[in-house]
């Protein structure tokens, strides 16, 4: 049968969706609840066209080619509807891409990164990344006015981490010059930032019993940030700050342990379902409409393949490697 | 809803929980698809989900713990918990909303001492929960406690309606005890459950209840459903026991006695003779002296009726007033199943499809898609099996039509579904039905046994070739069900997430087969067509919707009810000349048809007709048919929240503009409601409700908006006004406040009544409210006789500038 795509004519067989049809073709249609060879159901309308001739907007991901069907794939009023979809699912995405710390820092230092090998013990490589970002790291934080301090969100909580105390004591008590230096990769500010808001007060008291870390750090930073699609997309559709303000009761920075190296972080999941389709007697929804959950019961960690994690488009499941 | 049948289950076993398990493992089926059957019918054993009753499904069935959680925490339906043994629901539903159904739920939770969070009473008496909508919407406010039905239940009365219902269950159970002992010789029902029931009725009930006792005799009163007139209340039918029917409408609490005793007899021999005697000394009773039940003239009892029916036209629910639901015989009588014999006999499948094209009946359920072009779909396809499902899951809160149809006409719909199972070749049928309407349910199990005995299903239909099975099948409490994929994913035993369309199910449908999926009046349409001609339905009606609509009207109506009309009627002659005009002689401010689908067309468009299109083209929609009147007394703004919170609930989660955007949407009208908003919030929520509306992937999403948007359109000055910090109607509670003019002569009335102390105690001086205590419910306005308690907006300067 023949379509259309952005009035392009197209002879298509077989029973491949519109979406993988006008990717083959070399138009761009981003998506995030969708992966090849994956069980997967419309949900984030990412990959939304327009039929031309219903006059409808449609998810490429589930739709099949119609005889004498017009797609628009690239017009303005798809693009609107992209970008809200993402602002929408933003907006229920509790969490922030870069710790607040990193971000400040005029020396451009990844705070937290430092600070997680410090909680790891690692102090060598903490002063070798202190050592890249820093000419004298021993005068490191001297003049500075701390804004990392004053950005801290431990400092909601009770009291900032005291990440130039911090510095002072493993640059007196290491060497700089006889470690290795550690590359300081300086945030890319051009990338999308999510932010998580403020703790209500529930989250204050439970962050403050349950996360007790050596230097304190609540390790804001997103572990799965470097393939998060939902980051990426929001970047290349421009998106500065989510133009809605939240209203969720999600549990920000609340981890499950799946297994020895998986994690799964709620308050970072949109709801996509595919670690849902994908694995047996998994990973399940929970109630419907805005309060809708994917969960694992305790049970059912067994059943978790690592693999699944490859699909998840966030930070929400990921790896942690050591 | 079923109820507890063993209280103690707190003293069951595990091994006899294990026991009870297994016979309804047995029973229902171990596959993956009988998930929703089997669960419902673990509540119906032990009044919610035990974890150990679950812990056995795992074990015994195919049925794994993702598939169990991800079910039963979807519908509504399902409890995780135990409930108290009393279960009172709140009708949320459009009615009762705008007659402040949310201070009523307050009230229970107040009177009853229930904690923050929680539902039950600590005492595990009662639970309480609000519910989408009772049907009984023309006695708002609807309180159901268990079975009981409380009309007209304003937040005052609160107090009386839960020690009423301790009374009345206490002496409910005793006469329970009685009756066992003796054979009942008939029924009496009352108008109950449904928009039948009046301020009266439970008076009435109770009445039936003491003098049926105290007379000894013994019947059956049963509370059903809706007859239609619902301004004629209370209105009872008494039932003999050679099943004849006598109806006594506007009956009051003192011919009770006259009219038990004219028709039945009393039990035992003694009270028999006790009673003739007590009689005799009353009136001198014979059947000439019939005259001490106060008869009003024949005109006074039905005019009201007959302007209610006159501009009427009765297709689905034709037979009105004298079929007896589940008599076939009077069914056939009135040439029921001739429809069905003349297709069978004819045999011409092709053609019955053609008669459904030319009437140019449309879908009732919302969409209004020919009913015809889906039918030839179906009939095209050439797979063997096929199925035809009756949606009934009909879930709009003010809308009841399906359900009164399938309770009061179930030989129709059936009727209709094996027509249209015979022209498309459809081998299986399923009623789908709300669970929330227990009387539907068995209403049409029974119907279905009967017409199964009479081969008017089953093998070889009529001694034809035709065959065609119909089972029940109970929704349980998923609004976005009604979306026919979602229906079908629900049969399927998955969550009702809807899937996106083509392919369409009357090409694959239910288990990947062709289903053809109707709505319950779209089905009890099909028989009159096939009797009376395509040519001859599509009289009724403007050019492109034919036939007639069956609506709920309610609201700020002084005769609500049940009401069955041609198309292209206009709405204000339903209003003016079936409903009799806005209650109260206020002034008509819009109309809320289509419920959450719908929208709100203003006054000054009433002419409108009634017609698929002209709502379409008004931002509204014919939805399923649930039409709410709105006087000046209502806030347009707090009506579209309203709206957007049941969708925002009851949306299947699945889309992100559905799940997310509802949501966003909600969020700014909850600022603009308390007044916290600023005026350029008005074109974002705009702006998200077109993209919702453009972007969401089933039917629940698209339609969402339409109340926001209609309201927006026609009432856009009333937003602005909230944002100025006014509600004038004074319904937005956040926005107003109430207090004490210096005319208050002290009399503490108010502060009597106050239920949360708010009003300091002090006679003869000028009371004053504490606001941070007020909660608003304004009882105390409704207690002061002197109208020195008014509500002012918060704002001051809004206050100055408006007075």
């Amino acid at each position: 049968m023949q379509i259309t795509i952005n009035d392009k004519t197209i002879e298509v067989q077989g029973q491949d969706t519109l979406l993988e049809i006008a990717r083959h073709e070399g138009f761009e249609i981003p998506s995030l609840c969708w992966s090849k060879d994956a069980k997967h159901k419309s949900s984030c309308m990412l990959c939304a066209v327009k039929d031309m001739s219903r006059g409808q907007i449609i998810p490429s991901c589930t739709s099949k080619p119609v005889e004498g069907m017009q797609i628009d794939t690239q017009s303005e009023e798809v693009m609107q509807v992209r970008t809200m979809s993402l602002e929408l699912l933003l907006s229920d995405h509790r969490a922030d891409c870069e710790a607040p710390c990193s971000l400040v820092c005029p020396a451009k230092l990844d705070i937290e990164r430092m600070l997680d090998y410090y909680d790891k013990g690692q102090k060598e490589k903490a002063v070798g990344l202190i050592k890249h970002a820093f000419d004298l790291p021993k005068l490191a934080c001297e003049d500075c006015k701390a804004p990392c301090e004053k950005a801290c969100r431990r400092g909601n909580i009770d009291a900032p981490v005291s990440i130039r105390k911090l510095i002072k004591e493993l640059t007196d008590e290491m060497d700089a010059a006889v470690v290795d230096e550690v590359e300081n990769v300086a945030i890319d500010k051009k990338l999308f930032q999510s932010r998580l808001g403020r703790f209500s007060d529930s989250e204050k008291i439970r962050l403050k019993e349950t996360v007790s870390t050596p230097s304190n750090c609540l390790h804001c930073a997103c572990t799965g940030r470097s393939d998060c699609q939902l980051r990426t997309h929001a970047t290349a559709h421009k998106i500065k700050r989510p133009g809605y303000d939240m209203s969720s009761e999600l549990q920000v920075m609340s981890k499950t342990k799946v297994n020895d190296i998986m994690y799964f972080e709620p308050s970072k999941c949109i709801r996509c379902g595919l670690c849902v389709y994908n694995s047996d007697n998994g990973f399940t929804f929970k109630d419907r409409g805005f309060g809708m959950e994917v969960i694992l019961p305790e049970e059912n960690k067994k059943n978790i393949r690592v693999e699944l994690a490859s699909l998840c488009p966030t930070g929400a499941l990921y790896i942690v490697e050591n | 809803m079923s109820h507890c049948t063993c209280e103690n289950n707190d003293k069951l076993s595990h091994d006899e929980v294990m026991a009870k398990m297994d016979t309804i493992i047995e029973r229902v089926g171990t596959s993956r698809k009988v998930i929703i059957p089997l669960l419902q019918a673990i509540q119906d054993e032990f009044n919610y989900l035990p974890g150990e009753a679950i812990e056995r499904i795992y074990e015994k069935t195919e049925i794994d713990r993702a598939q169990l959680i991800s079910v039963s925490t979807f519908y509504s339906q399902f409890r995780h918990i135990p409930y108290g043994k009393h279960l009172i629901k709140v009708c949320a539903g459009t009615a009762c909303h705008v007659k402040g159904a949310n201070n009523v739920y307050d009230s229970f939770v107040r009177e009853l001492k229930i904690k923050n969070d929680k539902i039950t009473t600590d005492d595990e008496l009662f639970s309480i929960e609000k519910v989408a909508c009772l049907g009984c919407c023309t006695l708002a406010p609807v309180v159901q406690i268990d079975n009981k039905i409380y009309g007209h239940v304003a937040p005052g009365k609160v107090s009386e309606v839960i020690s009423e219902f301790i009374e009345t269950t206490e002496a409910g159970e005793e006469k329970a005890e009685k009756t066992k002992k003796y054979k009942i010789s008939g029924e009496v029902r009352l108008g109950m459950g449904s928009c039948c029931q009046a301020s009266g009725s439970s008076d009435i009930y109770k009445e039936l209840l003491k003098k049926s006792n105290e007379l000894g005799i013994k019947v059956d009163i049963k509370s059903v459903g809706c007859v239609g007139v619902c301004n004629q209340v209370p209105l009872i039918d008494v039932v003999l026991e050679d099943g004849s029917v006598k109806r006594y409408p506007n009956v009051n609490a003192s011919e009770i006695k006259e009219i038990l005793h004219h028709h039945f007899k009393s039990g035992s021999l003694i009270k028999r003779f006790k009673n003739s005697i007590i009689n005799r000394l009353d009136t001198y009773h014979t059947d000439t002296t019939w005259d001490n039940v106060v008869w009003k003239s024949e005109a006074e009892r039905t005019g009201l009726i007959d302007s209610f029916l006159s501009e009427q036209k009765h297709i689905s629910t034709e037979g009105y007033g004298f079929l007896a639901p589940l008599d076939l015989d009077e069914y056939i009588h009135h040439q029921g199943f001739e429809s069905l014999k003349k297709v069978i006999t004819e045999n011409k499948p092709h053609q019955v499809v053609m008669d459904v094209l030319t009437s140019g009946i449309r879908g009732r359920g919302g969409g209004g898609f020919p009913t015809g072009e889906k039918m030839k779909i179906v009939a095209s396809s050439d797979k063997k099996d096929k199925y035809l499902i009756c949606n009934g899951d009909e879930g709009d809160p003010g809308a009841f039509m399906d359900r009164m149809i399938l309770e009061s006409y179930p030989y129709r719909v059936i009727e209709g579904m094996v027509i249209e199972a015979f022209a498309t070749g459809a081998t299986k049928g399923i009623f789908y039905i709300r669970a929330e309407y227990p009387l539907a349910v068995q209403r049409i199990k029974r119907a279905l046994e009967l017409c199964l005995e009479r081969n008017l299903i089953g093998k070889n239909i009529l001694g034809g070739d035709f065959s065609f099975e119909i089972s029940v099948f109970e929704g349980a409490g998923a609004f976005v069900c009604g979306e026919e994929t979602a229906l079908i994913a629900s049969i399927e035993g998955d969550r009702g997430f809807p899937r996106q369309k083509p392919p369409f199910p009357a090409v694959e449908g239910l288990n990947g087969l062709p289903t053809l999926v109707n709505n319950v009046e779209t089905l009890s349409q099909i028989p009159y067509i096939i009797r009376n001609g395509a040519e001859h339905y599509a009289e009724t009606g403007t050019q492109n919707s034919k036939g007639t609509k069956v609506f709920a009207l309610a609201g700020k109506i002084k005769n609500g009810g049940l009401i069955e009309v041609p198309m292209g009627i206009s709405l204000n002659q339903i209003i003016e000349e079936i409903g009799g005009g806005v209650e109260g002689g206020e002034k008509l401010k819009a109309v809320q048809i289509g419920g959450p689908s719908g929208g709100c067309i203003p006054a000054h468009l009433c002419d409108v007709p009634v017609d698929f299109d002209s709502f379409n083209r008004m931002g509204a929609m014919m939805g399923s048919g649930g039409l709410v009147v709105l006087s000046e007394s209502d806030c347009m703004v707090d009506v579209a929240r309203y709206f957007l919170s049941f969708t925002c609930e009851e949306s299947c989660g699945k889309c992100t503009f559905c799940r997310v955007g509802i949501r966003r949407m909600l969020d700014i009208l909850d600022r603009i409601c308390s007044g916290k908003a600023k005026m350029e919030e008005i074109d974002k929520l705009e702006e998200l409700a077109l993209n919702v509306k453009k972007s969401s992937l089933c039917g629940l999403g698209k339609t969402a908006p339409n109340p926001v948007l209609t309201t927006l359109k026609y009432f856009r000055e009333e937003y602005e006004e909230h944002i100025n910090g006014l509600c004038k109607t004074g319904k937005c509670k956040d926005m107003m406040q109430f207090v004490i003019t210096k005319d208050c002569t002290g009399c503490t009335k108010c502060a009597k009544a106050c239920p949360v102390d708010a009003i300091a105690y002090e006679p003869y001086e000028v009371h004053n409210i504490d606001q941070d205590a007020c909660v608003k419910c304004g009882l105390c306005v409704d207690e002061c006789e002197f109208n020195t308690i008014i509500k002012v907006p918060v704002k001051e300067e809004v206050y100055a500038n408006n007075n």
